[in-house]
């Protein structure tokens, strides 16, 4: 463990300068809040992994909290020394699984109502998520066991037909996108876990609900194709990834609700009021950098470390990308099932298999005048392994450097600040300025 | 101990071992005779099936393999050793000239990941010699919709078998098949009776080969040598020691069997795919061929990898208690990490039945790079004596 380096004792808190982000944050406590409240009154909860169809608990009104969303107040509270030392304790790997198996730590604490995040993760009812890695099912039926919730468990199918531009196709051809067995398989399991909650929690599952809710998700991932637009096209940009990340993923996670859709709203008026003041992220914009991999929880600051010295802005990731492109499903209402099914098995194959990753990262390098990239490949996650040759290759052929490193997105444990830095460093001179001619 | 001289003077043993040590002859032998070779990664591609087409069944292995070039190039770090070496072999030409065709089973999440990448070199840099690849994509979550899902599966790898072989598979071809490899499958059970048994006539290290042989042979040649020996081995002199049962990543070659053997302790079973649950559970040829061969993957014993811990944890009592095992080696090489989450529970639950365990994990590839290893074994072995 390295705690004696200073930088890793007591990182620099980012800064974050959007409106949008500060209310995200202030709905998320309050949010959180009034859940333990319904919990408390003896409703419900589910507890499920980012890809688990959560729309459908959306349309019942079961609520729930997302792993990872969960996993990153945890990392970003820095309980994370806590947690993995509990983990050692009950005879667990520590170093195994840490974006996922954090929640499931985080039950090891006794102390959990008292210091837990927010006063603790109030006990869910039913744990819900998909079997696309090995190690999910067994690390989501320890948590479930822990909290004495119900366990259901969703299967993953892979494809057999890959049409390149993904991004192009999944907002209304679906059907060309995927195996049709694929989503008829899908939809099958959709029908499982709806007859599951409605058995659970004795609600009924109103398919006219979920289009609602398919509608506000659309609406709400407008905003974000506008936004995400709006700075690819923007230069200097307006914003960095420090701004944008968190503003994204907490709206994303109350995806299907009114409050989400109009925060998305308001997160692109308020970056397009900066751009036509004509005020940008970093004055001194000279490289435009795009950061793959999951969010650095741990250490947002690291991100604004390059502006000063090289004007290198961090402007590129994939939080907001991803709304903008892989969640719109039009006319849902011909078949609100299938449409949705449409969107939960992708998110796996666009994220982490090549070529859909490589050819999306480059597209989306490409548009937003991408400079270089870091990628950053978890250390202890299979599901992660999305062919970081393919996508290094592809946007390298393509004339864009691309610094891969290893860390952890959770784990503050195994990271150094000032190594990663001098890395990222040395990669903006020597492959971005330079050329690679150094 | 390991592997005796009574086993090594058999007529069938020493069949069996010359077709374990060389892997390919067979293989070769068929090809030179004009048949097509399925290479199999992972331990639930049907052999059934591939035999119903005429095709000679073949199991990628890792082996021993110095150079990582490709490896290196492909994949990321967290791959773990041995499908790392078992990926060189297929990028790097030298399987190509072994095999016809690859069948890939999703037996765990790595092989997914390779499957995609093979598929991906295949597209993109199609001067590599990849070999031509199917994947099939079971699904192990005990559920009707999930079965029916996997008898789709099936059906369009009963397709691709075709169109490789270039034949119809008729249900009679399937029953021939089928048939032949139940009875291997009950060959094998006989033997490990006498492996179970409370004295031991056979040991783990020759139990692999036993059984292992059946990956690079003939599976008629290979059940009527296991029959044989099932008989002969009944002569063979009682091994005493203490019982061992092995748990965690495959075990391709006897050199861990042996080494743990060597210090008079003996395996009297095991649950990865080199070893008994490679004969659990036949085809039943009282439902359609499609079925029989779902039922017979996606329901025997859990596997490592595909299985909840609380399933796990079960099964592994289950089968010490089968094998009357009283102490349990898990053994896990790095970056194979699924198992390292049952192994709390799988421990608490056998210390609570008075089964004493010690637990290797993070290892590395091959057995003979891990240093401490013997002694760490000597030392759980003789405390076991007391
Ligand atoms: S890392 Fe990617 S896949 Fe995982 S939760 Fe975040 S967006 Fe989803
Ligand atoms: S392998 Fe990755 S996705 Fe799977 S449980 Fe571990 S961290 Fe999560």
């Amino acid at each position: 463990m390295n705690n004696d380096n200073k930088s890793n004792a007591e990182p620099v808190r980012a800064r974050k300068s959007l409106n949008a982000t500060a209310v995200a944050g202030a709905y998320q406590k309050e949010w959180f809040a009034g859940l333990k409240a319904r919990v408390g009154n003896g409703e419900d909860f589910g507890y499920l992994n980012a890809d688990v169809p959560m729309e459908i608990l959306r349309a019942m009104d079961i609520p729930f909290v997302v792993n990872q969303w969960w996993a990153a107040i945890c990392a970003a509270k820095r309980m994370a020394t806590k947690y993995y030392g509990l983990l050692n304790e009950q005879g667990y790997r520590d170093d195994l699984c840490s974006y996922c198996a954090t929640a499931f730590a985080e039950s090891l604490d006794p102390d959990d109502k008292v210091s837990g995040p927010w006063g603790g993760l109030p006990d869910p009812t039913i744990a819900i998520t998909r079997l696309t890695c090995d190690c999910q099912s067994k690390i989501f039926e320890l948590f479930a066991k822990n909290h004495g919730s119900e366990l259901y468990v969703m299967e993953n199918t892979q494809p057999r037909r890959v049409p390149p531009n993904w991004w192009e196709l999944a907002p209304d051809n679906w059907e060309e996108l995927y195996d049709a067995d694929r989503l008829d398989f899908a939809v099958e399991e959709l029908k499982a876990l709806i007859s599951f909650l409605e058995a659970k929690t004795g609600k009924m599952f109103d398919i006219n609900k979920l289009v609602e809710v398919m509608n506000l998700i659309n609406e709400q991932e407008s905003w974000y194709k506008k936004t995400r637009d709006l700075i690819a096209e923007t230069k200097p940009a307006p914003v960095t990834v420090v701004d944008t990340i968190n503003a994204v993923m907490q709206a994303q996670w109350q995806r299907g609700t009114r409050w989400a859709a109009d925060h998305a709203r308001s997160l692109y008026e308020e970056i397009k009021a900066f751009t036509d003041q004509k005020r940008s992220a970093v004055p001194n914009e000279r490289l435009r950098l795009m950061w793959l991999g999951r969010g650095l929880w741990h250490d947002f600051a690291f991100y604004q470390n390059f502006e000063e010295k090289y004007g290198a802005v961090f402007m590129w990731s994939m939080y907001l990308a991803m709304g903008a492109d892989a969640y719109i499903r039009n006319n849902v209402e011909a078949d609100p099932l299938r449409a949705l099914a449409a969107r939960y098995i992708g998110m796996e194959d666009f994220l982490h298999m090549p070529p859909w990753n490589a050819n999306w990262f480059l597209h989306e390098a490409k548009h937003n005048k991408i400079d270089g990239v870091v990628y950053m490949v978890p250390e202890n996650c299979m599901q992660a392994l999305e062919g970081s040759y393919f996508v290094k290759k592809t946007l390298e052929d393509a004339g864009i450097p691309v610094l891969i490193f290893k860390a952890d997105p959770v784990d503050a444990r195994k990271w150094n600040r000032d190594t990663m830095t001098g890395l990222v460093e040395d990669f903006i001179e020597t492959r971005i300025i330079m050329g690679g001619k150094k | 101990m390991s592997i005796r001289v009574c086993a090594r003077e058999n007529n069938a043993f020493r069949h069996l071992f010359e077709y374990y040590s060389n892997r390919e002859k067979a293989a070769r032998m068929f090809r030179k005779n004009g048949g097509k070779v399925v290479g199999e990664l992972g331990c639930d591609v049907p052999d059934e099936l591939v035999m119903a087409a005429g095709m000679f069944p073949y199991r990628i292995y890792a082996g021993e393999c110095s150079h990582l070039v490709e490896a290196d190039r492909y994949l990321e770090y967290s791959f773990d050793p041995v499908v790392r070496m078992q990926f060189e072999k297929l990028t790097d030409g030298a399987l190509n000239r072994e095999i016809d065709f690859l069948a890939i089973s999703n037996s765990t999440d790595t092989l997914i990941r390779i499957y995609l990448y093979l598929k991906e070199i295949k597209r993109a840099e199609p001067e590599k010699p990849v070999p031509e690849l199917e994947f099939i994509d079971w699904l192990f979550t005990r559920r009707l919709i999930h079965q029916t899902r996997n008898e789709f599966t099936l059906r369009l790898f009963w397709e691709k078998l075709e169109e490789w072989s270039g034949r119809k598979i008729t249900d009679s071809d399937f029953a021939e098949a089928a048939s032949i490899c139940n009875e291997d499958r009950m060959a094998i059970r006989e033997v490990m009776k006498l492996r179970r048994a409370d004295k031991p006539r056979v040991t783990g290290s020759e139990a692999l080969v036993i059984i292992g042989s059946a990956f690079f042979m003939d599976r008629k040649e290979h059940a009527v040598l296991v029959r044989q020996l099932a008989e002969d081995a009944k002569r063979w002199p009682e091994i005493c020691g203490a019982r061992i049962f092995l748990t965690g990543s495959a075990q391709e070659n006897t050199e861990l069997y042996e080494l743990i053997e060597k210090e008079g302790a003996v395996i009297v079973g095991e649950d990865h795919d080199w070893g008994e649950r490679f004969a659990d559970r036949d085809c039943n040829m009282g439902y359609s061929p499609v079925r029989a061969v779902v039922d017979r993957y996606m329901m025997r014993e859990f596997s490592s990898k595909k299985a909840f811990v609380s399933q796990r944890v079960e099964a592994l009592d289950r089968e010490v208690d089968a094998c009357g095992a009283e102490a349990v080696i898990f053994y896990m090489n790095a970056f194979e990490e699924a198992a390292s989450w049952d192994m709390p529970s799988q421990r608490k639950s056998l210390a609570a039945r008075g089964i004493k365990t010690r637990a290797f994990t993070k290892m590395s590839y091959p057995v003979s790079k891990n240093s401490a290893l013997e002694s760490g074994l000597k030392t759980f072995i003789e405390s076991l004596k007391g």
